[in-house]
């Protein structure tokens, strides 16, 4: 289709109690820029129900025009639903560019609605620019377990979309909403919605590790020996605040559960700050870590590979540095 | 018996001559030195502790050891089963574990030169980026290779390549004086008087100390596959072993267990791998076989007239794992079915006999037979391929003394029968300080004495590793 | 119930290296190997068969003729049929001009087998490009619904009941057949293969399906001319600069060391 406008959309997902998902708002400062540089609106676009906390939050960070939906079959997140909404408001509305937040519902509905449209997509993009010869979003993201990194465009096919990872943008400075609000009514028959939720099962069977919402991972790896080899670990977590992660020889040895993994196979985090202890830094696992904001390795060879995305490197014995830093954190806690 | 000196102010200042800084004295020695895996076999601390760089160093130390009378007791990663690293007289314990440089590849010659402390993991891994295999396969990876040299471990790859023995070159060595010398050299043929270098593999630290080893490599295989072969029964499944040869199959590796080992292992884990059931009849035992050759075409006839004789032979079915995490899986509970059951047990000791491949099934039943008039668990797996069994005799209900009794009692009756089958009573692990009483017991009062008087020769004073394989305290 | 795997063969990505010279990736003898979550997926549908013995499994996989061995090996462990979708005419495909000529393919191998599929199971996304879009964008073009980030699947009369991983727990999801899912890495791999299967993995047909066989197929839209994405550059990413390397004497004084730069850099 073409676009009938020059404008950027970004998707920002709400939770269930109607406030934004941070991506959407993240996506609101390299949406700025290009919009800014396509030469159209900046528009945030809110589905959900009850979503009026959503829509402030984006039009107080920097959107100029806000397009929602909301309505009750649109509270829980469903393909169906949310798919026809965005398509019919892609139709109506006719954007250059959409960023949606690499989520799992974002990467749930991002391939559904470009196949609906015929157009091209590209998936968990780190990094956004316009490329200077064609004038389209030059899309950059890493493949091969991130070996590789890959821009790519979307010449002839409109609107241009992309998933974003979360935690690659900071988010814009909150200022005045400055934004046109616009409610858009469509609404989407139940009996479409051919997925149910039978049951939220919010206790799994092993223990949840949230690592993808961790301000701050201590990871330990094979360096850590054993399963008891991670007491020290798990004690300057706690200390810390933090969660503990576990590169893929230290799961596959059994010495913690796989919910702990952290690389390719396991998740992708992106903390604050990120400890590594006995992780000598295999190419999956830098791949799941290495867009932490600040990175310590704790390792006895210094030929590591994970000193090399270190910020700090210690060369030596985890079990010797690592009470010693819970003792420091603690002491300065009182 | 000899009698040693304690270590004094004296003695530490002329060890931090040698290593300064890093003479660790009294409490603040790591207590992992006091003890192997085995902790049945007594832990003891040192009065010193010296985490080793070079072959200098050992020798210095060493040195000051035999002129003051002080023991010196050798220790790698620790991961011994026989309390053969323990330092039953005090005295200084020498840590290689920093030693552990992969010094030089001689691809023409097909060997490396290793520091003692190098991982049996890391040279395995190092060694396969060069397209080279080191054989030797002990279930523990992250033991040392000087541990393995010293023990002659052997492992599950045994049955093809042999043990670590068959790969020892060369070594440099520091003998009890404090001398430095070498043993051996890498040609693949020697007829040049007494192997020192053979008696050093499996001296278990009593002789010398080696602080540099050349081991022997081999173009790495470029196909594997593994079978796993449930059977109904154990009887079914330890009979079958023989046949595997009579067949001429040569496999790289043979092992065998019980469900119940298997459980623990996969327990432990958390993730199970094995088929416990096969079109509805429960599998008691099992056999993991590999085959390794130079490709898959190679390998596929093979496979085929292998699992075709052992579903003749009662295996409830074959399967086949063919490429790297199936390879990987079918051997991690394999890998692990010490660590399943030191989860489980709070008393723990264990044997590692070995007796010819067909006596197996006679042996196993016999230990069967005698097991029920004892109170503790008994519990064993073995690397089916070599007639090399570990039993492990558990408890988490008995007292400690009446578990040592019965122990002690169990044991005695089953190395004699290994004995009486033609066997050994370690097929790897050693002697160590927990079955030097053993060892006496099964190969007499004359071999006991020419082990007594090699030991004499090397060490006329006695201070390496005393109490262990051949010497009472 | 008839299911449908679609399966990728992909480099064993963990086997990858950067050339440290040249800068570029070493794709020189790393082991091709059935993409992991694919495995999963095809796995899903066996324990489906255990349950349920006339369930057939179908796997189709698109890609050059040495995809057959990601095949043979899904026959061995649990699949009863292969189809290879292979022409010089679809290389190069996006994930939008793939799903379109799976969807052309999977009504093709409907017609060969006689029969429709109840389910269409895809792993969550090939570990070599990683971007978990083919599953939905086929569903779309089946007018399929979709359940992505599935752990487990069981046949509920009709309706998968299929066990998805949320961000903040699992769901239990109904679905109605025919339906198309998406799986992620569950608590189990897939089964060994056993020796029987093995053997007549290895004798097995493959059936290739090429554009001769695919008429509807509109050219326009398959290939690298049928791609609205294109690939304008790939690089090896940049690395990081050299950080800070602390080694004091003992353990503790390089613990104090970094707690104190973490501390001036607002860190902690």
């Amino acid at each position: 289709m073409e676009a009938k406008t020059k404008d950027l959309w970004v998707f920002v997902e709400t939770k269930e109690d109607g406030s934004a998902k941070n991506v959407g708002i993240e996506l609101l400062n390299p949406g700025r820029e290009l919009a800014d540089k396509q030469g159209g609106k900046l528009v945030a676009v809110v589905i959900g129900c009850g979503v009026k906390a959503a829509v402030e939050e984006a039009a107080c960070h920097g959107a100029d025009q806000v397009l929602y939906v909301d309505g009750e079959e649109f509270r829980q997140y469903s393909t169906d639903a949310y798919v026809a909404a965005l398509d019919h408001l892609v139709e109506t509305y006719g954007p250059t560019t959409m960023l949606i937040g690499a989520t799992p519902n974002g990467r749930d509905m991002g391939p559904r609605l470009s196949s609906r449209l015929q157009t091209g997509l590209t998936a968990d993009c780190t990094g956004l620019a316009i490329d200077e010869e064609t004038g389209c979003v030059a899309w950059t993201r890493p493949a091969f377990g991130g070996n590789l990194m890959a821009t790519i465009l979307c010449t002839d096919h409109r609107p241009q979309l992309g998933t974003v990872r979360p935690g690659v943008f900071k988010k814009p400075a909150a200022g005045e909403a400055k934004a046109e609000i616009t409610k858009v009514d469509f609404s989407f028959p139940a009996e479409g919605i051919r997925t149910e939720i039978l049951e939220v099962i919010k206790e799994t069977a092993g223990e949840l590790v949230d690592l993808e919402g961790a301000d701050i991972i201590v990871a330990g790896g094979r360096g850590v020996g054993s399963a008891e080899g991670f007491a020290p670990v798990r004690e300057l977590a706690e200390a810390l605040g933090a969660t503990v992660g576990a590169s893929r020889a230290a799961v596959d040895a059994g010495w913690i559960s796989h919910s702990h993994q952290v690389g390719q196979t396991g998740k992708t985090v992106g903390p604050k700050l990120y400890i590594a202890c006995g992780i000598s830094g295999a190419i999956q696992h830098l791949a799941g870590m290495s867009a932490s904001d600040v990175i310590v390795a704790i390792n006895k060879d210094a030929d590591a590979p994970i000193f090399g995305v270190a910020d700090y490197g210690i060369v030596g014995n985890l079990f010797e540095v690592l009470p010693a830093l819970t003792a420091e954190i603690k002491k300065r806690k009182g | 018996m000899a009698t040693y000196n304690p270590v004094t102010p004296e003695i530490i200042a002329q060890l931090e001559q040698v290593v300064p800084g890093r003479v660790v004295v009294g409490q603040d020695v790591n207590p992992d030195y006091a003890r192997d895996e085995m902790p049945i076999y007594g832990v003891k601390m040192p009065e010193v502790a010296i985490d080793v760089l070079t072959t200098e160093e050992v020798a210095g130390i060493v040195k000051i050891c035999y002129d003051n009378n002080i023991p010196v007791t050798t220790r790698g990663a620790g991961t011994g089963l026989v309390g053969g690293c323990t330092p039953v007289c005090g005295g200084v314990v020498l840590c290689t574990m920093r030693m552990n440089k992969i010094l030089n590849y001689d691809l023409e010659n097909f060997a490396v030169t290793v520091q003692p402390g190098v991982l049996l993991q890391q040279l395995a891994d190092d060694a396969l980026t060069h397209g080279c295999l080191y054989p030797p396969d002990p279930g523990e990876k992250m033991a040392t290779l000087g541990g393995n040299v010293a023990t002659n471990a052997g492992g599950m790859r045994a049955v093809k390549y042999g043990a670590t023995r068959d790969y020892v070159r060369a070594m440099t060595v520091v003998l009890p004086t404090g001398e430095i010398t070498h043993f051996g050299s890498t040609v693949s043929k020697t007829s040049s008087g007494y192997s020192l270098t053979n008696l050093m593999v499996g001296s278990e630290g009593t002789l010398g100390i080696i602080t540099e080893m050349t081991l022997k490599l081999i173009p790495a295989p470029k196909a594997t596959v593994s079978l796993i072969v449930p059977f109904e029964d154990l009887d079914a499944c330890i009979s079958t072993v023989p046949k595997v040869f009579m067949h001429h199959f040569k496999p790289q590796a043979v092992e065998f267990f019980e469900k119940e080992i298997l459980v623990s292992s996969e327990e432990y884990l958390g993730k199970q791998v094995f088929p416990r059931q096969i079109e509805g009849v429960e599998a008691g035992a099992y056999l993991l076989l590999t085959f390794d050759g130079e490709s898959m075409d190679e390998l596929d006839p093979i496979v085929e007239s292998a699992a075709e004789m052992l579903v003749e032979e009662g295996a409830l079915d074959v399967l086949i794992a063919d490429t790297p995490p199936k390879l990987k899986d079918a051997w991690a509970a394999r890998s692990s079915f010490l660590e399943g059951i030191e989860e489980q047990t709070k008393l723990l000791d264990e044997c590692d006999v070995v007796v010819p491949v067909n006596k197996i099934a006679p042996y196993v039943a016999f230990v069967n037979e005698i097991k029920g008039k004892y109170d503790f668990e008994v519990k064993y797996f073995g690397h089916a391929g070599d007639g090399n069994l570990h039993i492990y005799e558990c408890s988490n209900t008995m007292e400690e003394g009446e578990f040592r009794k019965q122990v002690d009692e169990f044991l005695s009756a089953i190395y004699q029968k290994a004995m009486e089958l033609g066997g050994q009573i370690s097929g790897e692990h050693g002697i160590g300080y927990g079955k030097v009483k053993y060892l006496a017991e099964a190969v007499g009062p004359v071999n006991m004495a020419l082990m007594q008087g090699i030991k004499k020769v090397f060490d006329p004073k006695m201070i390496l590793n005393p109490g262990k394989v051949c010497c009472t305290l | 119930m008839n299911i449908l795997v679609c399966i990728k063969q992909v480099p064993d990505t963990t086997e990858i290296k950067i050339d440290p010279v040249t800068n570029t990736l070493v794709r020189d003898g790393v082991p091709s190997i059935i993409n992991p979550f694919d495995g999963y997926a095809l796995e899903a549908a066996a324990r489906i068969k255990d349950q349920d013995p006339d369930t057939r499994i179908v796997v189709l996989s698109m890609g050059p003729k040495q995809a057959e061995a990601a095949l043979r090996e899904a026959l061995a462990i649990a699949a009863d049929k292969a189809y290879l979708v292979t022409d010089r005419m679809f290389g190069g495909s996006d994930t939008l001009a793939t799903s379109y000529i799976l969807y052309n393919a999977i009504s093709k191998v409907e017609e060969l087998e006689g029969l429709k599929f109840d389910a269409i199971f895809c792993g969550k996304q090939a570990i070599d490009g990683d971007t978990a879009q083919v599953g939905p964008e086929l569903a779309e073009l089946l007018n399929y619904p979709q359940v992505t980030y599935a752990l487990e699947a069981t046949n509920a009369d009709g309706t998968l009941h299929i066990l998805k991983e949320g961000e903040d727990g699992n769901y239990l999801i109904g679905v109605k057949t025919p339906c198309l899912i998406t799986f992620t890495k569950p608590s189990f791999d897939p089964r060994f293969p056993t020796i029987k299967r093995k053997m007549a993995a290895r004798k097995a047909v493959i059936e290739n399906l090429t554009s001769a066989e695919l008429p509807n197929i509109d050219p326009a839209r398959a290939g690298l001319k049928g791609s609205p994405t294109k690939v304008k550059k790939t690089f090896v990413p940049p690395r990081k600069e050299a950080g800070v390397v602390i080694k004091e004497e003992t353990g503790e004084e390089s613990a104090q060391k970094l707690f104190t730069l973490l501390s001036e850099a607002h860190v902690i």
